[in-house]
């Protein structure tokens, strides 16, 4: 590589191509080197900056950088609403949303870190793999939360980064579409689902995404193997379920009335679209996946770095975590908040009764085989 | 000079290069200057559109990590998508819906131009107007507009055909399903089906009608005329037009991949944006899979210069100007009315309606009723300041890209035509290739070009970028403007003692005036409606309307996208209004050549 990259500009067109490319690895390469190293220096700036707890420290320097870059993973409406409820909180600092979903966000990042280009201060990624490599490769500034012992380990990469809330899963159904005597028989459990008057009412889909992968997990979790396993999934797809490839069209077409529910929901959708008025509620049948989700760190380059730990810390206290509870939906991680999800007071909603955490060790390593051979169960029962 | 067709007529010949005469004219600038211009122009598509593709094609042979490529080299891609079976299936199934779509696309955009072009019906400005109105619309946002009309249970259509058949049976019944594979077929061929239409009309009306008139005289009926004249005549255009939407079908990947997993079929762009977005990704397999597409574009390109190398010899602009009677369609004329009128309610009054409808409402519903209805994401769109960035950002770039794709399209098929050579064809040919990758995986080799210049982040990137996507188009629809023009104009020009720049500006553009237009216009509404390269480059201060759309979409506010898809469209008019008013050429009728 490194010989082709010093001909580059002496070789012919299309060995030219190559050789660029090589030779933008190895800059690429390099520069990284560079900044990793340079990247062990950064505690001394850090040491410059107000402490965690230090509130009106953080925002007077917050306020000296006037803003701060947040790729967002979740809907930009919902993480639009938050930021400007931010705003509110911190006058001055303003708050730019740039949406990158899952593994396409590492990757933007990863390359823009690579080019010395850094344009992002707090990353939110709902892939929690990605979040991961971030933090072990280096790229996540170590920052302690004020709040830190009120979220819940399981919700933590230790010092580095947090989710922001927990996604739930559930089944959400059209209300004018669901008897009550059926409502009540899916709250028993998902092989209520198999019921034969249920066939071809309900959507799922093959998408892979966390919130779609949730149930498959645990449906193929060996502990319930008696009472779900691959037959279970083969039973639910020969339910000749309506599929999706996109898990939100699964929930729009409940909405609109063309199904009468999705097994592929979870409770931040439904509260979205409830919030709009649509005609939805949701259940949650026993056991009831719930998960970690919104991964959120600094990153350690961030050119708003002071900004960006004002608010990680706003994000994670009882103002912030409230704020995006009442104008999100999604359940906090913060252990000890007075609950705010609005919906959760209507005479519907029927917390969840038995949760099923998943295995987040058996969820990176199954993820794709287990999603791989969910999506070929539905194509051969179609 | 070979022999014409009909020597001395000047309408019928073959197509020379420039004679010895003209070769031989004073020139007005040295040559040694155009030289280097032209080999600025080369430069710049190297580095705009074959750098980049070069990375997006050498991007296949690396080995994947879960969220990326890693540094070492591998074939393993390639030979999984080359050696397999599976990737192949995928390809095949990409083209044989473009294929179908590119069929009935065709037969009906060459038949709506025939009868609009060429016969006697009347109001044809308001037809051409009609029929090209799905341009307006990108597919996706057409899509929508279609689920909310064809969905089986609670489509608007099907539920006005079960009120109206309610009267006669209790059975809910759909008239459409969307959600299948013909669905697909239909909601593509109606937003490509406007392509066929503007590549052929200006054909059709734009040429000599002797040899018509010759072949009626001489005893052949209205259809033998049509078959045996009219159409090779227009092949050109016609193939051109099928080379474009055989392509645009084939690299579709939001219509057959939101419809398709419910219809249980996988196309090949599909599976490379699943491959590049979804975890793990496989970028090394989509790299590989859209090298497929690049080769079936080069066939394609290849193909098409083939068959129109026959077709050139038919130039059917000459020097003289030319009038023909339309054709008169008598008994037949309802029958044309009916299927023009059945392609506008399907194509424009019904998905325009329905996405104006969905843009007014709260949530997706199959009922209408007050309480459904809101103005509120109208009144967010023009309130929030990202999206009147957005908006600004996306009519900036669509007219610098239109302009550029015309100026740089325009002189490569010149220099390529006029002065035909190893270099020139092969700079021809190279421009058009970015056409076929994928935009996502051809997005990736811009973004590994870009990355490390002060472009990055900037509005610029995406110039570049739209630049690099639409330039085949402009050197194609010149070249086909070209090849129709007799370059017997130029070369008075020439012997008359103007140099090839001032021959080309006050003879070859002005004539080409229409082809230009119509390369501006297309390229800016491609531009506008151009999302899989801007989602990957796009940064929080370079927002354009087609991410903001497709992330509204991704997050299922399928009717705050579809305000901003109204609005995309009102644009997409306002600009071609605009481009009308100040150079006097109607997008209808631009596609003349």
């Amino acid at each position: 590589m490194f010989l082709q990259a010093l001909a580059f500009p002496f070789t012919n067109p299309p060995e030219r191509v190559a050789a660029s490319h090589a030779y933008t690895r190895l800059a690429r390469t390099l520069l990284t080197g560079m900044v990793l190293a340079l990247s062990q220096l950064a505690p001394a700036a850090a040491q410059q900056s107000p402490a965690p707890t230090d509130e009106a420290g953080l925002y007077e320097a917050a306020k000296k950088e006037g803003k701060l870059v947040w790729y967002v993973g979740g809907p930009l409406d919902g993480m639009n609403a938050i930021a400007a409820e931010f705003e509110k909180e911190y006058p001055g600092v303003k708050v730019e949303t740039m949406r990158l979903v899952g593994v396409q966000q590492y990757q933007r990042f990863m390359d823009e870190t690579s080019a010395k280009k850094y344009l992002a201060d707090v990353l939110q990624n709902t892939d929690y793999p990605s979040m991961l490599s971030l933090v072990d490769e280096g790229h996540i500034a170590e920052w302690r939360l004020p709040t830190s012992a009120r979220i819940p380990e399981m919700y933590r990469i230790k010092d580095f980064a947090y989710a922001q809330y927990t996604s739930t899963n559930a089944i959400i159904y059209n209300e004018k579409k669901l008897t009550g005597e059926e409502i009540k028989l899916l709250e028993t459990g998902w092989e209520a689902v198999l019921d034969p008057r249920f066939k071809g009412r309900f959507s799922v889909s093959p998408m892979k995404c966390g919130v779609c992968y949730a149930p498959v997990h645990m449906f193929l979790d060996p502990k319930l193997k008696d009472k779900y396993g691959a037959e279970f999934l083969k039973k639910l797809a020969e339910a000749k379920p309506a599929s999706y490839s996109e898990v939100l069209v699964t929930i729009d077409r409940v909405i609109a009335g063309e199904q009468d529910f999705t097994l592929w929901g979870w409770e931040a959708a439904g509260a979205v679209k409830l919030k709009q008025g649509a005609p939805i509620r949701w259940l949650f049948p026993k056991p009831t996946p719930e998960y970690g989700n919104s991964w959120q760190g600094i990153s350690k380059y961030a050119p708003h770095p002071n900004a960006a730990r004002l608010f990680l810390n706003w994000t994670n206290n009882d103002k912030g975590a409230g704020a995006m509870e009442r104008v999100y939906g999604s359940k906090s991680t913060l252990e000890g908040l007075t609950e705010q999800r609005p919906y959760v007071r209507e005479s519907w909603y029927k917390q969840p009764v038995e949760l099923y955490p998943v295995d987040q060790k058996r969820w990176d390593a199954n993820y794709h085989k287990d999603m791989d051979l969910w999506a070929s169960l539905l194509k051969q029962a179609q | 000079m070979s022999a014409s067709y009909f020597p001395g007529d000047g309408v019928t010949a073959e197509t020379p290069p420039l004679s010895g005469v003209a070769a031989a004219a004073k020139t007005g600038l040295p040559r040694l200057l155009r030289a280097l211009a032209w080999l600025a122009l080369a430069a710049a598509v190297i580095v705009i559109a074959l750098i980049p593709l070069g990375y997006a094609v050498d991007a296949q042979f690396y080995r994947e990590s879960r969220v990326g490529l890693s540094a070492d080299r591998s074939l393993e891609a390639a030979r999984n998508v080359y050696l397999g079976t599976e990737y192949w299936g995928y390809l095949l199934s990409a083209l044989i819906l473009a294929g179908l779509v590119t069929l009935l696309s065709l037969a009906v955009g060459v038949l709506l131009a025939f009868l609009v072009g060429r016969t006697d019906l009347r109001a044809k400005s308001f037809w051409d107007m009609a029929i090209t109105l799905p341009l307006y619309l990108s597919p996706f946002t057409g899509l929508m507009a279609w689920i909310a009309l064809g969905s089986a249970k609670t489509g608007f259509v099907n539920g006005v055909y079960t009120g109206m058949l309610g009267v006669f049976t209790n059975e809910p019944r759909a008239l459409i399903n969307i959600w299948s594979y013909g669905g697909v077929v239909f909601v593509m061929f109606l937003f490509f089906c406007p392509f066929v239409y503007l590549f052929t009309v200006g054909s059709l009306r734009a040429m000599n009608g002797t040899l018509e008139e010759a072949a009626r005289t001489s005893g052949a009926s209205p259809l033998q005329t049509i078959f045996r004249i009219t159409l090779p005549i227009c092949s050109p255009s016609i193939l051109a037009a099928g080379l474009l939407v055989f392509v645009l079908a084939a690299e579709t990947y939001t219509i057959p991949g939101i419809i398709g997993s419910t219809a249980g079929f996988t196309v090949l762009p599909w599976k490379i944006f699943e491959d590049s977005v979804a975890a793990p990704v496989h970028r090394a397999h989509a790299a590989a899979g859209g090298t497929m597409l690049l080769f079936v574009t080069v066939a394609g390109v290849w193909l098409q210069r083939r068959l129109t190398r026959v077709a050139e010899r038919f130039v059917t602009v000459g020097g003289k100007g030319s009038q023909t009677p339309p054709l008169r369609l008598g008994r037949w004329k309802p029958a044309a009315l009916a299927l023009i009128l059945a392609y506008v309610l399907a194509a424009d009054v019904l998905p325009f309606g329905a996405l104006l409808i969905s843009s007014l409402m709260k949530f997706s519903s199959g009922v209408l009723n007050a309480d459904i209805f809101t103005t509120r994401h109208y009144a967010t769109f023009f309130g929030t300041q990202n999206m009147l960035v957005a908006l600004w950002n996306t009519v900036f770039l669509a007219l610098l890209a239109g302009v550029a794709c015309v100026l740089m399209g325009f002189v490569i098929s010149l220099s390529e035509l006029r002065r035909p050579n190893t270099a020139t064809k092969l700079l021809a040919f190279l421009s058009v290739l970015p056409v076929a990758v994928p935009g996502l995986v051809y997005g990736i080799g811009l973004v590994w070009t870009w990355l490390q210049t002060p472009l990055y982040g900037t509005v610029w990137i995406l110039l570049i970028a739209y630049v690099a996507k639409f330039l085949p188009y402009g050197v194609v629809v010149s070249r086909t403007g070209l090849l129709q023009m007799h370059p017997e104009l130029e070369e008075s020009a020439r012997v008359h003692g103007a140099g090839p720049i001032r021959t080309m500006a006050a003879i070859t553009m002005p004539i080409l005036k229409p082809t230009l237009m119509a390369i501006l216009f297309f390229v800016m509404l491609m531009s506008i409606k151009e999302l899989s390269a801007s989602v990957l480059l796009y940064t929080q201060d370079s927002q354009v309307l087609s991410v903001l759309t497709w992330h509204y979409m991704d997050a299922g506010d399928y009717q705050f996208a579809a305000a901003i898809g109204i609005v995309q469209t009102l644009i997409m008019i306002g600009l071609v209004v605009i481009v009308r008013a100040l150079f006097g050429v109607r997008l209808e009728s631009a596609f003349s050549r």
